[in-house]
């Protein structure tokens, strides 16, 4: 071989060599597997469609931008998506690939499982709540039984439909006793407001303080009865990057933990009353059940439990068409480590199926 | 003097009607007849329209709605040309693609919104699909028509002066379709306006747009924002087909007399 | 050049070998082909359509829940049509059409025949029309929503509206494109007014009024289907909203094929009627 061939032929591998680096290193980096940007998905916006919301620990932490300032520090955007179609259209988005995360309420999480979306439940967001069916300022109606045959809102698809299917079962009627409309949450209060519906299924404080609704019919905190919600991550992310869950969990049980203390009441309520719901409104439907059994994170026997029975209840009321299976679904380790990093063990007291606490409160 | 003598012709009888109801609305708001709070009084339309437009939230959503709105027109109606073109030139493309076509041209408008909504997400590419295809129909159907209007006389002097293909496609058939085809494209201008306001009012209440607008109007409980969105529109869709008008009586007037 | 053609001349060349056969059935034999021909042409693509989405269902081009199997959606058909829930919202879908076109046709048409008949009544009214005539014909829904409610009244009202415009627009273009001869005819047989108007008039400008009452149907179904995907608790639209917040797609295509039926239905309606009126116009001379 002369000197000029040995010289090119020296180049060739030197630019093989060097190319081959090239594709090396940066996948050396990939291999610390990162995300550029967490999707995260709100079933629900603030009035008028706004991107602020309230009334749970993930709204808590979006307004005091907890996760952004977690992730800051590895360059890693937080997006949020709020969605005014709630929890049907979380569930066409995380369909689309567009959602890693979401918080999502009972029905239409388990709706998305029937149809093969595949999430992992991380913890649990909101028990206990009172249910409210309110109507016009001057309904005769007093009681849901006065509102048979008439014309009932809810928001079908949501947590709202299946609560209502609930409270309809327990006196012994379905949603075909009554004429039901769906409607979102600003709709609802429109349509009570100028009296086009008969009941809505909506808290009726704000529209009693405007004088333009009035109660008809309350739950009060039924554990049977209460839709619970879920804040999941798509199998697909939670198999990517499980150090990146934890830390996303981590982040906001301490947020839960901060919203769950009675100190921080007011300051909670303050920072939800930027959705546009007014802090009255919210400081009567936070008022009947301490805070730290309504914003429990924990995914205890009364959750599992209930998730059981609300897939039954969503297939009776034909609001699913294939079966749901609960295993795999939820991954309680991340809850479990972030309670254990944060000592925050017990702090949530666990309760039963029956929705009674299991231990004495601490 | 010209000025003049035009206001003297318009027929002013044509101004009772709407003035009458003006002068109702005023009277019947003042006067208390009926829930303020659902018929606002004039005056507070007036006032929220200021405030609105004070406020730039008009004129940005004003701009984003006919954007979309363009978009959408622009992409359908080429879409709408080639696609009439195709069907009118071969006889062979309309046996095969023609029933498909018709048939699914019965699909009413709004019910395709759903599907599509759904696979895109509400944000702009659902919308401008959405546009594009109330303009693709229209003009489509038309082009077609304009194409298959061109006599087999006029066929026959474009091959006694030798046309290739192309050159009968250019001076040819697209001059004696023009007509039909602008009317197709009025016609478009006018539904793509129709399904810019229906998408927003279908889809987005967090997307900027004149629909959107309205939505707050309904949400906020502004009646007034709600009549000052609906005046907008009415007005734009007014504008649109006054311009879609002008154009083609531009066209037509190319075209000379009437055959 | 085509198989239509040939095929056509491959009908026809009996003739020449069997100059006893009647000519006619030739003809009718081709005219056979050639519609055997068309309808097999047409086919080709819907057909290949419906091979595309079946592929892409099988292929996950979009995610399944958002992407329902051809079977699926055709077995949600057969089943709400079984269960009578399809008749039922369809029913009340059509109902309301009916009403509409009812209400706002016979406006329309009473509103057509005075701007077409009276001057001074074409000088109040025909500008305020060609005013309303311009507004996006959805563009009233939310006022309306907010004045009565979302109930039938609502529905209809807004349906009825996008009825009113076109047929009123179309008599009055109908009436006034009457031969000034045909008029002067009725004035020499001293026909009254009312006569005038149900012998000459209604007749003569029935053409304008067809299509007048065409737009109609088509703007009356359009807005229908608007209506009810904005505000509905029952119909094909609210049909087709559950669908969606339940992610059942399927549901959803079965809500479309529907309306597309329907849409079919009326078109055909249409025709036919066109074709009547046309072939008794004919008949007059």
């Amino acid at each position: 071989m002369n000197s000029s061939r040995f010289r090119s032929l020296a180049a060739l591998f030197g630019a093989v060599v060097a190319g081959t680096l090239a594709f090396a290193v940066p996948s050396s980096v990939l291999a610390q597997d990162k995300p550029k940007v967490i999707r995260i998905s709100y079933s629900s916006a603030g009035t008028g469609g706004r991107p602020i919301v309230g009334g749970s620990t993930i709204a808590t932490a979006h307004q005091q931008g907890a996760l952004e300032k977690e992730f800051a520090k590895d360059g890693i955007k937080v997006q949020w998506t709020f969605n005014p179609g709630a929890g049907p259209a979380t569930n066409e988005q995380l369909a689309n690939g567009l959602a890693d995360f979401a918080h999502h309420g009972d029905l239409p999480i388990i709706i998305g499982r029937s149809t093969g979306l595949r999430t992992k439940i991380l913890f649990s967001y909101t028990r206990f709540g009172a249910a409210y069916i309110t109507g016009p300022i001057d309904s005769p109606a007093k009681s849901l039984e006065d509102l048979k045959g008439k014309r009932l809102a809810v928001f079908k698809g949501t947590a709202s439909q299946l609560a209502l299917g609930r409270i309809l079962k327990k006196n012994g009627w379905t949603e075909r006793d009554f004429k039901t409309v769906s409607m979102d949450g600003d709709t609802l209060r429109a349509a009570i407001a100028t009296k086009d519906v008969d009941g809505g299924f909506i808290a009726p404080f704000d529209l009693e303080s405007r004088g333009v609704g009035k109660l008809i019919y309350s739950t009060g905190p039924d554990p049977e009865l209460a839709s619970q919600g879920v804040f999941w991550v798509s199998e697909e992310f939670e198999r990517k990057y499980p150090d990146i869950v934890q830390r996303v969990v981590t982040t906001l049980i301490k947020v839960a933990a901060w919203g769950s203390d009675e100190k921080n009441r007011e300051a909670q309520y303050k920072l939800w009353s930027n959705s546009g719901t007014s802090y009255y409104e919210y400081q009567k439907t936070y008022l009947d059940v301490p805070l730290k059994w309504r914003l429990s994170p924990l995914l205890d026997e009364y959750f599992v439990e209930n998730l059981k029975k609300s897939i039954v209840q969503a297939k009776e009321f034909r609001l699913i068409r294939r079966d749901v299976d609960i295993n795999g679904w939820l991954a309680p380790q991340y809850l479990n480590t972030a309670l254990k990093e944060l000592k925050l063990e017990g702090y949530w007291p666990e309760f039963n199926a029956a929705g009674k606490p299991k231990l004495a409160q601490k | 003097m010209r000025i003049l003598t035009n206001i003297r012709d318009t027929d002013l009888r044509g101004f009772v009607l709407p003035l009458a109801f003006l002068v109702l609305w005023y009277l019947v708001t003042a006067l208390q007849l009926v829930n303020t709070k659902l018929i606002v009084p004039p005056a507070a339309v007036v006032a929220a329209a200021w405030d609105v437009v004070g406020s730039g939230q008009l004129l940005t959503g004003l701009r984003a709605s006919l954007v979309r709105d363009l978009s959408g027109f622009a992409a359908g109606s080429g879409a709408g040309i080639l696609f009439g073109l195709l069907l009118g030139v071969s006889r062979w493309a309309e046996r095969l693609v023609g029933p498909t076509f018709h048939t699914l041209k019965q699909i009413s408008l709004f019910a395709w919104l759903p599907l599509l909504s759904t696979w895109l997400g509400t944000g702009e590419s659902a919308k401008i699909l959405f546009i594009a295809l109330s303009a693709f129909y229209p003009v489509a159907l038309n082009t077609f028509e304009g194409v298959r209007s061109v006599t087999r006389a006029q066929f026959e002097v474009a091959r006694v002066l030798g046309f290739g293909r192309l050159q009968r496609l250019f001076r040819l058939v697209l001059p004696a379709a023009s007509a039909q085809i602008a009317t197709g494209l009025h016609l478009a201008l006018l539904y793509a306006w129709l399904a810019t306001i229906g998408a927003e009012y279908l889809l987005g209440s967090s997307a900027q747009g004149v629909g959107s607008v309205v939505i707050r109007g309904k949400a906020t409980f502004h009646v007034e924002l709600i009549v000052v969105g609906m005046l907008l529109i009415g007005l734009v869709g007014m504008g649109l087909n006054r311009l879609a008008a002008l154009v083609e009586g531009r066209v037509l007037h190319w075209r000379g007399p009437a055959r | 050049m085509t198989t239509a053609t040939s095929l056509s001349r491959l009908a026809a060349p009996a003739a020449p070998l069997a100059p006893a056969a009647p000519p006619r059935r030739h003809a009718a034999v081709s005219l056979l082909a050639t519609r055997a021909v068309d309808v097999a042409a047409g086919l080709i693509l819907p057909l290949l359509l419906l091979g595309l989405w079946q592929y892409a269902v099988d292929r996950h081009w979009l995610a399944e829940q958002i992407l329902p199997a051809p079977a699926l959606v055709w077995d949600s058909l057969v089943d709400l049509w079984q269960s009578g829930e399809l008749g039922t919202h369809l029913a009340i879908s059509l109902t309301r059409l009916a009403w509409s076109l009812a209400i706002g046709g016979g406006a329309g048409l009473l509103l057509g025949v005075a701007m077409g008949v009276s001057a001074p009544a074409k000088a109040y009214l025909y500008p305020s029309f060609q005013l309303v005539s311009q507004f996006p014909v959805i563009g009233w829904v939310p006022l309306l929503i907010v004045f009565a409610g979302i109930g039938e009244a609502l529905k209809i009202s807004a349906i009825a509206i996008a009825v009113v415009v076109p047929v009123a627009v179309n008599t009055y273009r109908g009436i006034r494109n009457i031969p000034r001869a045909l008029l002067e005819v009725a004035a020499v047989y001293r026909f009254t007014f009312g006569q005038t108007v149900r012998r000459l008039v209604l007749p003569a400008a029935a053409a304008g009024i067809f299509n007048g009452l065409r737009q109609g149907v088509m703007h009356a179904w359009l807005s229908l289907v608007f209506v009810e995907l904005l505000a509905s608790s029952e119909g094909i639209g609210y049909l087709m909203v559950w669908g969606r917040q339940l992610l059942q797609l399927d549901i959803v295509v079965v809500g479309m094929l529907v309306i597309g039926a329907v849409g079919i239905v009326l078109d055909r309606l249409l025709a036919w009627g066109e074709a009547r009126l046309q072939g008794w116009q004919r008949q007059a001379y």
